[in-house]
């Protein structure tokens, strides 16, 4: 019988709801299930999560953990492994996942997968399919010994959504770290608040230039009333300012309308607005990965096709 | 004088036309063109940048075949003072564990303050190698990296979030830092900096001569077949002149009520 351990994750004070991700991922390859949820003061988040995900709930209950770090974090990983003893452990692809999850891996010398979204069983091994090349092609992973190392894209299954009558036992364990979280600073509000927008334009990397956001996208922007956005490449180059980011580490967007203009489509912009009523890309190539989740895809070249639709819709609206 | 390492990938260039090979074991990657790894040249930057301010030496690795020696070349022509490039058919197959295994046998005797990687390689994109460098080293790490101010002794970092929010945190030196791209503007290797480059040391190493052999790097994660996604069940794809195409896009905005 195989053995998942999970590490949850606490957010602001509450259980992700990417924790019952991996608990539905854990429960449907089957075997025993075991949580591990790290924190200070978090008794009733272990209760919670015990109802809400059944199983043995290992609770690292610490002063020390007040704040992630990679070490201390680790340390309550390495301590709940050697109690348990599982086959696989699922973590989940968040900024702490990603930053724990491969020291773990090299502590224990054991393989590691990332941001996986899907796991299947083949026989008695489980298969992980991951993006690769920021999503121009998936691929099949497999590891080799235990225990195997998952960290899984929060967002990419449903949430278990059972109640249970699961057990919370305390595992004992030192928090001690060498780095210090001094604070957190939230996100600058304002300015440019695409959340609110009922039509978005983006331009990518495959604008090319600075001056093509103002020569090519926003005579489109304008004819559409619409608000420009763009990709981190843009952002990251300085050519638009960062409330004008949308994606994982941007803005999370939902407009009526989405037009991604030569904007490749990696995992981490796409959660920022694949949930955007109806979607139209614009990228020369046929295999970007954006197609996957529009609803209206042009393959061809911006620089005529938006030209031309900036007039068509002028053209349209009597302008 | 402080000792820096900045680890660095080359990868298929951007702009580079991908395919997957036949056997669908990873892309056809013969004839194509390669660069540094992006996050890689913002970690370098970051590591100039220091040099700039003081004394320090910058060091450039990578594991890769012979024609990752360009990458690092071309990280000389920057400005970094020296290189070393790691490579065996052994590690033709590794996983990101048996590079940080390689890059640590590297770095071990050298005691470096500070340790830059990128935070994820364009290709593979583990984001897996700067966290187990620091691990098998003995160092502290952090990862998403977008500011730095280096104190004594101390690095303060912004960590990036979600949504834009940054955490501040605090590392003692020697420590691992993982750039997230945007963290800086990279500078262009200038025609001095290529000439001075090539008289400026580049080691190579093989397993051997870094205490390693085969077995120790043989990969956990191995990849069973690469594919191209399939499209979302509701993508219809259009083609054709730029005009036909306008006012289909037309007629589907207008459809959806937007005008
Ligand atoms: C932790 C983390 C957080 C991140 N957060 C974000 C985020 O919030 N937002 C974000 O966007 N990214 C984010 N990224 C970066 C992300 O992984 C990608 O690197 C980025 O989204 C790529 O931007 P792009 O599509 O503009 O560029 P590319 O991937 O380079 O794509 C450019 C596209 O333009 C097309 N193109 C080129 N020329 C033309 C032309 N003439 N006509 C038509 N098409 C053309 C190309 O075919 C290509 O598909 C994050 C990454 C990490 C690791
Ligand atoms: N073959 C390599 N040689 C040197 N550094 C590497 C290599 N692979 C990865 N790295 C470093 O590790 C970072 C993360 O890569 P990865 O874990 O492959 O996503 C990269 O940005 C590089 O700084």
């Amino acid at each position: 019988m195989s053995k998942t351990l999970i590490v949850g994750e606490i957010q602001q004070g509450v259980l992700r709801e990417a924790t019952l991700e991996l608990v539905a991922a854990a429960r449907e390859l089957g075997g025993d299930v075991v949580s591990l949820l790290i924190g200070n003061g978090i008794g009733e988040l272990g209760e919670e999560l015990a109802k809400q995900g059944g199983g043995k709930v290992l609770v690292a209950d610490n002063p020390g953990f007040e704040s992630y770090t990679a070490d201390a974090h680790a340390q309550a990983m390495r301590k709940a492994v050697e109690a348990e003893s599982p086959d696989l452990i699922l973590i989940s692809n968040t900024p702490n996942g990603w930053d724990v999850a491969p020291k773990v891996a090299a502590a224990l010398d054991a393989g590691i997968v990332t941001d996986v979204f899907k796991i299947e069983q083949d026989g008695d091994e489980p298969v992980f399919t991951r993006r690769l090349f920021n999503g121009k092609f998936n691929g099949r992973f497999r590891i080799s010994g235990t225990p195997r190392i998952a960290t899984v894209q929060p967002g990419a299954r449903a949430p278990y959504e059972g109640s249970d009558a699961g057990s919370v036992e305390a595992l004992d364990v030192t928090a001690a770290s060498r780095t210090k979280v001094v604070g957190v600073k939230t996100a600058e509000a304002g300015g440019h608040d695409l959340t609110k927008a009922e039509i978005i334009v983006s331009g990518g990397r495959g604008l090319a230039k600075p001056e093509n956001f103002k020569e090519v996208l926003q005579p489109l922007v304008e004819a559409l009333g619409a608000q420009m956005g763009a990709s981190r490449p843009v952002v990251d180059a300085g050519w638009l300012p960062h409330n004008y980011q949308v994606g994982s580490s941007g803005q999370i967007v939902q407009p009526k309308l989405y037009i991604a203009v030569g904007i490749s489509g990696a995992i981490q912009h796409l959660v920022g607005m694949k949930n955007s009523n109806y979607i139209i890309a614009i990228n020369k190539d046929p295999d970007a990965p954006i197609f996957e989740v529009a609803d209206l895809g042009v393959v061809g070249d911006l620089f005529e096709v938006i030209p031309a639709l900036a007039k068509a819709v002028n053209e349209a609206k009597g302008n | 004088m402080k000792k820096i390492l900045v680890c660095l990938k080359q990868v298929p260039h951007k702009d580079a036309r991908l395919d997957v090979r036949s056997d669908g074991s990873w892309i056809q990657d013969d004839n194509i063109k390669f660069e540094i790894n992006d996050y890689d040249t913002y970690a370098l930057e970051e590591a100039l940048r220091l040099k700039d301010q003081g004394e320090a030496e910058v060091v450039v690795a990578t594991v890769g075949p012979e024609r990752a020696a360009q990458a690092l070349r071309t990280a000389l022509g920057m400005g970094a003072d020296r290189a070393i490039h790691i490579w065996d058919d052994a590690l033709a197959e590794t996983d990101g564990l048996g590079i940080a295994k390689a890059l640590a046998a590297a770095a071990k005797d050298e005691n470096f303050d500070i340790i830059f990687t990128g935070l994820m390689s364009d290709d593979a994109n583990c984001a897996v190698t700067g966290p187990m460098l620091a691990e098998l080293l003995g160092i502290p790490h952090i990862t998403a990296v977008v500011k730095t101010e280096f104190k004594n002794g101390d690095v303060e970092v912004e960590r990036e979030l979600e949504g834009g929010a940054l955490e501040v945190a605090s590392l003692p030196q020697p420590c691992l830092l993982a750039v997230q791209t945007g963290i800086n503007e990279v500078r262009y290797a200038s025609l001095k900096g290529i000439m001075q480059a090539k008289k400026k040391p580049l080691d190579k190493k093989d397993l051997g001569e870094l205490g390693l052999d085969a077995a120790a790097v043989a990969p956990k994660l191995t990849v069973e077949k690469i594919f191209v996604p399939p499209k979302g069940a509701g993508a219809e794809i259009i083609e054709g002149p730029a005009d036909e195409v306008a006012s289909k896009l037309v007629g589907k905005i207008k459809e959806l009520g937007l005008f």
